[in-house]
Parts: C-alpha cells; sequence; structure tokens
C-alpha cells in the first residue's frame, strides 16, 4: 500500500496555479513525477501523490522544481480562471481509472510525436550539412579548374606570340638571305678559289669567323655556311660490317619478364620427351613400327599372360615401359606376371608404382586399384608379411566392398596371423 | 619522390586532331609551328600529313600518299634550309622527300627485307659536327647505317652472325656524335638485348640485356659525349645507363624504374633539358620525368678500375590521354614543353607542357 501524500500547499493566480509539496525525506527525480493534462502524479515508493487537476493544463510548458525536500510545481493553465479547488470533487474510482489511462495515453503519445519531430530535425539537419559540403567542394573544383584554365590561356597566347615571330622571323630571313647573297656570291667565289689551294684547318676558322659574326640570321648564315660546310664534311665511311651475336631466345616472340617462367616449363616439357624419343631411337632401330607403339606392345604382353608365356610378356611391358613410363596398365600387369613367376619383390615395386600412377582415386580407376592392391597383399603374404598383406586386401575391400573372394583372402590372412601371434 | 604544390609543371592539352589513318610517328617541322604525321591508311598505303599549327586548330597544309605504309621518320640528318624528311616503310624502303616536290624521293633504297621499325637521323639541322648520317633498325634483325651521300649500300651494317638465328631490331639511337669521327649506334631488340656500336672503330662497344623487350632507345644528346641513355621496355619498365664511365665488366651503371603495367613505348628527352625526359605508355599515359645526379658520378671498385654511379628518378607529372597506347612522341626543339603525340585511337595530340623552366 502506498503512502498518500497529503500535506500539500497550494495557491493561484489567474493564469497559474503553485503547488508545493513536502517530501518528507524521499528523494526525487524527474522520473518520479508523472503530468498530463488534467493529471499529476509523484510516485516515489513508497509514497504516491495524485492529483486530477479541477481544468486542464498546459503540461509542457508547467515546470517542476524539486529541492529541499520539496517539490514545487508550476502549472500553467490552459484557460485562465480561477479554480475552485485544485482537485476534481467528485472522483469515483471508475472516473479517476479512466482519468489515468486517459492520461497515460496521451502522454504516451506526446513522446511519439516528440520523437517524430526528432527525427525530422536531425534529417534537415543531415541535409543541410550535406548540402554544405557538395558546395564546398563545388568550389575547390572549380577553383582547380579555373587554374588550368588560366594555364590554358596564358599557354595559348604565348603560342601564338611565338608562332607569329617564327612567320616574321621567317619573312625577314628571306629578305636578309636574298640581300647577303648578292653582297656576297662575289667574295663567296673568291674564297672558293682561294681555298682550292690552302689546307683545311684555316677555312674552317674562317667560316666559323663567318658564323659569329652573322650570329643574328640563322638562315643566311646556313646558306653560305652550308656550301662552305659542304666542303669541309668528311668523306661517307668506308663501308664496314659489325657482326652481331644475339642473346639465345627459342621463342620468336618478344621477351616478357612475366612469361618467363611459363616458357621455361614448356620447354623442359618438350626436353623431356625428346629425351625419350631419342633414347630410344638409337637402340631401337631395328624394331618395327608397330613395336614402338606402347599399346601394342601391353596388348602383346597381354597375350603372352594368358598363353602363360610370363617371361615374354615381362619383356613386352619393358620395352613399352620404355617408350612411355606414364601407364599405369603395364605396371598393373607386369605385376601379375612377376607373381606368376614368383618375383616377388618385383612384384610390389610394380603394384605400387601403377598405385602412384593411378592418383587420384576415381571411381574409373577402381577396378586397376583393386587389382593392384590384390596383388600387392598376395606378394607380401607370399613373402610372409602378413600385416601388410592385410592392409592391402583392406585397402582392396573399400573400394570394392562387394567383392567376396577378396574377403574369403581377407579373413584368411587375418587367421593367419591370430594364428602365429598365438603360437609365438 | 615528386615535386609538389603548384609548381608542378602542367601538361596542357592545346590540340586534338582525329585522324582517318592509324598514324605511326609524329615529328615536329625543325624551326616552324608545323608536324608532320606519318602511318597507315585503311587501304594499305602510306600517309604523309603535313599540319600547321593555327590557334586551337591544326590546320592541314599537305597530304602526300605513297605505296607503302610509313612505320617512321626522320628529320636529323638534314640541314635546316633544305628539311627533308628521312622515313622508313614497311617494305624496308629508305626514302628521303623533299616536302615541296615530294612525288619522287631525293633518295631511296630498298635497305631492309622487312619492316623499318625505327629510324634516327644525325649531323643535320645546324647540330653538332661531322656527316649526315641515317640509321635503320628492322624486323629482320640488322641496324644499317646510310650517308645521303652514296647510293644503294649502306656504309654501316650490324647483321646476325652467319647461321644466328635473327632478333627483331626495335629501336635505334645515334650518340657521342661530339666531333668529326666520333658516333655511336645504340640498338634495342625483342629479346631485350641493347647493343652499343661504336662507328668510328666499327666494333661493338657495349652490350647487355634488360629482360625485357627493348621498345626505344635515346641519348640526352645525340651531339655531345654520351651522358645518358633511356631504354624503355615491355611490362611498364624503363633505365637510365650513365654512359660517362664504363667499366671494363660491370658495364654502365642504371637505375630502373617500373612506371605502369603496360609497355612504354617511347621516350623524348626534353631538347632544351637534358635531364628531363618523358614517357609514353601503352595504357595511353604520359609520364614527365627528371634525373638528378648523384654526388659523385663514378667511384672506384675493389680492384681499382671505374664504375658508373646511377643517380636517381623522380615522377614531375603524369596524365592520361587515352585508352589507346600513345605510341609516339616528339619535343618541339623551338617551344620549350611544346610537344605532339600520337595514338592508337586515331589522334594526334598537341600538349604544352608548363612550368619547365622552372624545374
Amino acid at each position: 500500500m502506498p503512502v498518500w501524500l497529503r500535506e500539500h500547499s497550494w495557491r493561484q493566480s489567474l493564469t497559474a496555479v503553485y503547488l508545493s509539496l513536502p517530501l518528507r525525506g524521499a528523494r526525487a527525480t524527474a522520473a518520479n513525477i508523472f503530468c498530463s493534462e488534467q493529471y499529476l502524479k509523484v510516485s516515489i515508493p513508497p509514497f504516491l501523490f495524485e492529483a486530477v487537476l479541477y481544468a486542464p493544463i498546459d503540461d509542457t510548458n508547467s515546470t517542476a522544481k524539486i529541492g529541499n525536500g520539496n517539490i514545487f510545481f508550476t502549472l500553467y493553465k490552459k484557460e485562465p480562471a480561477m479554480w475552485d479547488s485544485l482537485t476534481l470533487a467528485s472522483a469515483d474510482k471508475e472516473k479517476l481509472q479512466h482519468l489515468r489511462e486517459n492520461a497515460v495515453l496521451k502522454a504516451q503519445e506526446k513522446a511519439k510525436e516528440e520523437t517524430e519531430a526528432k527525427k525530422i530535425t536531425k534529417q534537415e539537419h543531415k541535409k543541410y550539412a550535406l548540402e554544405a559540403t557538395m558546395k564546398l567542394e563545388e568550389a575547390e573544383r572549380k577553383r582547380i579548374e579555373d587554374l588550368k584554365e588560366k594555364e590554358r590561356q596564358k599557354v595559348t597566347k604565348e603560342l601564338e606570340l611565338w608562332k607569329n615571330q617564327q612567320k616574321d622571323g621567317d619573312k625577314y630571313k628571306s629578305i636578309q638571305t636574298k640581300e647577303e647573297l648578292h653582297q656576297e656570291i662575289e667574295p663567296l667565289k673568291e674564297r672558293k678559289n682561294e681555298k682550292m689551294n690552302k689546307t683545311r684547318i684555316p677555312s674552317e676558322a674562317s667560316s666559323k669567323t663567318r658564323l659569329k659574326s652573322t650570329r643574328g640570321c640563322h638562315g643566311s648564315c646556313s646558306i653560305f655556311s652550308q656550301d662552305l660546310k659542304e666542303e669541309q664534311l668528311p668523306a661517307p665511311r668506308a663501308a664496314a660490317t659489325i657482326k652481331v651475336n644475339f642473346t639465345p631466345r627459342v621463342f620468336p616472340t618478344a621477351l616478357r619478364e612475366s612469361r618467363v617462367a611459363e616458357e621455361e616449363e614448356w620447354l623442359h616439357k618438350q626436353a623431356e620427351a625428346h629425351r625419350i624419343m631419342n633414347s630410344d631411337l638409337s637402340e631401337l632401330e631395328d624394331l618395327k613400327e608397330e613395336e614402338k607403339n606402347p599399346d601394342w606392345l601391353k596388348d602383346k604382353g597381354n597375350k603372352m599372360f594368358a598363353m602363360g608365356d610370363y617371361l615374354g610378356a615381362v619383356n613386352a611391358y619393358n620395352l613399352a615401359v620404355r617408350l612411355n613410363n606414364k601407364l599405369p596398365l603395364l605396371y598393373l600387369n607386369r605385376a601379375a606376371c612377376h607373381l606368376k613367376l614368383r618375383n616377388l619383390h618385383k612384384a610390389i615395386e610394380d603394384s605400387s608404382k601403377a598405385l602412384e600412377l593411378l592418383t587420384p582415386p576415381v571411381p574409373d580407376n577402381e577396378n586397376a586399384r583393386v587389382k593392384a592392391h590384390v596383388r600387392r597383399g598376395t606378394a607380401f603374404c607370399q613373402l610372409e608379411l602378413y600385416t601388410e598383406g592385410l592392409q592391402d586386401y583392406e585397402a582392396a575391400l573399400k573400394i570394392d566392398p562387394k567383392n567376396k573372394i577378396i574377403e574369403k583372402d581377407a579373413e584368411k590372412i587375418r587367421q593367419l596371423i591370430q594364428g602365429t601371434m598365438q603360437s609365438s | 619522390s615528386t615535386v609538389l604544390g603548384p609548381e608542378r609543371p602542367q601538361v596542357v592539352s592545346h590540340v586534338q586532331q582525329a585522324l582517318s589513318y592509324t598514324v605511326f610517328d609524329c615529328k615536329w617541322v625543325p624551326r616552324s609551328a608545323r608536324l608532320m604525321c606519318l602511318g597507315s591508311a585503311a587501304r594499305g598505303t602510306g600517309v604523309i600529313q603535313l599540319y600547321e599549327l593555327h590557334g586551337a586548330r591544326l590546320e592541314v597544309l599537305r597530304e602526300i600518299e605513297k605505296p607503302k605504309p610509313i612505320k617512321c621518320g626522320t628529320f636529323g640528318a638534314t640541314s635546316l634550309q633544305q628539311r627533308y624528311l628521312a622515313t622508313g616503310d614497311f617494305d624496308g624502303n629508305l626514302n628521303i622527300w623533299n616536302l615541296e616536290a615530294p612525288e619522287i624521293p631525293v633518295y631511296s633504297v630498298k635497305g631492309h627485307k622487312e619492316i623499318i621499325n625505327s629510324i634516327d637521323g644525325v649531323g643535320g639541322l645546324g647540330i653538332g659536327e661531322g656527316a649526315p648520317e641515317i640509321v635503320t633498325g628492322s624486323r629482320d634483325g640488322t641496324v644499317k647505317v646510310w650517308d645521303p651521300r652514296q647510293n644503294d649500300t649502306p656504309v654501316a651494317n650490324m647483321e646476325p652472325v652467319q647461321g644466328e638465328s635473327k632478333r627483331d631490331c626495335w629501336t635505334v639511337a645515334f650518340g657521342n656524335a661530339y666531333n668529326q669521327e666520333e658516333r655511336v649506334v645504340c640498338a634495342g631488340y625483342d629479346n631485350g638485348d641493347i647493343k652499343l656500336f661504336d662507328l668510328k672503330t666499327m666494333s661493338l662497344r657495349w652490350e647487355t640485356n634488360i629482360k625485357n623487350g627493348v621498345c626505344s632507345v635515346e641519348f640526352d644528346r645525340k651531339d655531345i659525349n654520351m651522358n645518358k641513355l633511356v631504354a624503355t621496355s615491355l611490362e611498364g619498365k624503363f633505365h637510365v645507363f650513365d654512359m660517362r664511365t664504363q667499366h671494363p665488366t660491370k658495364g654502365f651503371a642504371s637505375v630502373s624504374e617500373k612506371a605502369q603495367k603496360s609497355t612504354i613505348w617511347q621516350v623524348r628527352h626534353l631538347p632544351q633539358n637534358r635531364d628531363i625526359f618523358m614517357t609514353s605508355g601503352g595504357s595511353g599515359s604520359l609520364h614527365l620525368w627528371k634525373y638528378e645526379y648523384p654526388a659523385q658520378r663514378s667511384k672506384k671498385d675493389s680492384e681499382g678500375s671505374e664504375m658508373g654511379v646511377a643517380g636517381s628518378l623522380s615522377l614531375l607529372q603524369n596524365v592520361t590521354l587515352s585508352t589507346q597506347p600513345i605510341s609516339s612522341l616528339d619535343w618541339s626543339p623551338d617551344k620549350k614543353g611544346l610537344c605532339v603525340c600520337g595514338a592508337f585511337d586515331q589522334t594526334v595530340r598537341v600538349l604544352i607542357v608548363t612550368k619547365l623552366s622552372k624545374i
């Protein structure tokens, strides 16, 4: 049960109501005060004060001052009139309840409106800020553009000036040269005759002084200096050849650093292929054409195996392997031959090589892999290395779990192992 | 390191001209505001166009058609009066044209069996001394030096040894022509070889391999004791060699830079400042560089022989003008900062680079 605070005192003017509420020692904050248009509540557990006001007030502008163990409310009336009392007289429970609820609803609505308004103002501020920055950036850009434009115009003007200078210069030159030519032709001829007798060096010097004296007009001086120069120009060189060696490069394309790795790889592969071809060619010159084909040799080997000629089959497979050492089936079949020939170590070797070449393990080479494991397993068992043999049989079973024969054999090996273990 | 702020040179695009043919080379006509564009028309013939700069436009003065597409041209070996243009075409012909009367060439020779990729001239334009000579580099693996006064046979021929398979020669440049006798030719090949031939002694003076096909070589000046050589290549790299000190085994010191991912098609030094040069790239960009010399240009190695010390490079400016490679570039020898470039988007652009005097 809350403790009602009833010792409040109030006074009023035409426009405002002043309410003073002593707190009896409790401390109040803004959160404890709830106020709406016609309802005022102060709740500081366990204390409670509520008032349904006589007339509506302007709750946004009204204030509450907390201090000195007292809350001092300044409530501005909506309609300036003198109140008979602070609270409404008729205060039955339902009405009170109703009023309270209304008050709460109203308060909530107000709160919502406030947040809305806040959001809107925030957005407007953002927009404004954005526009401001955009303007600044525009201004900056414009400034730079203007600078560039100014440069451009300045430079264009200079160019025009220079061009006109050139034109004038040309005209001046052509006039000058005509005059000078007339003037100088006579002494020029004399000089030429003189020079015929003199050595080169003095004439060089004289032409140089000429050049210096007529420095102003390039064009004109070049006319007669040209004539003089022609005589001073060294004769065309004696024709000669320089032989050139290039840094070797196999490819006809240009050298690029980024491609060097690729090119090396390609060359390496080519070299390998060549090597195989070449190493065989020398020894196998007397072989027939078909005997150089690994597939044909494999077939031959298979036939010989079927007929029981195990040595012959091994020979055929050997030759095939020399021609192409990347075919797993050759090793697989040779392993079978070795098993028959009781070359157990060789059988293991070949089965292992076959398995190596049968990577990656895919459904396509399942068959071959099973065979390889079985053959190797058999060889191990015949060497009495039963654990290794079992490993291989189990690998074979893993690939092909439905094979009864392998299962039976694996079981047999297990028994053998257990048997030896028991006996040892 | 870059030069910061408003003092950086700016590359201002002055004029853009769309062409109806593929332009392979563009050159300023010396002592004028005129420029040449050389290339290949759609119907497989060669085009030479002469333009004049008028304000913000390029005006066509002359258009000349030749039977074979033209790859490269130079004014380097002609006098200032004559201003004859030497061109190399797709068929291996070297021709020298008088642009006033272009119907018949002043000099013509079928110098190579395959396309002439690059051409350079020296001894003309009142620059340097010695005989005017033209060098051409071709896909047939040979580099030949011609004297316009001698018909039919070259005065120097750098060809592969008998039996050696040929490599494309992509670029040639003259250098070291500081007196009448001295001259070198530098050639770059598609397998990354750079070879320096001394024409005075008719021998190979130096060679190296920069691991990428060499697109363009240029000395900073043709007519001085060779000072710097820039070689650009595929894969966005270029090397600057200090040519003043040659070590007996290590050759010339160099500094290299990877400017971009695509091929660097051309390098051109500013005629008015030999330490500034521009590279043009396969991504349609131009980069302006400055070379800074080291405190000591040479030092002694452990055995006491002199070896060069390379300096450093700084990027002054870069700009992207096109989406296609800019394959040709030329500075105007008369106006500092004025340059023309031709790109494979069939456009020739005249640019002005500002503030170069402040560098």
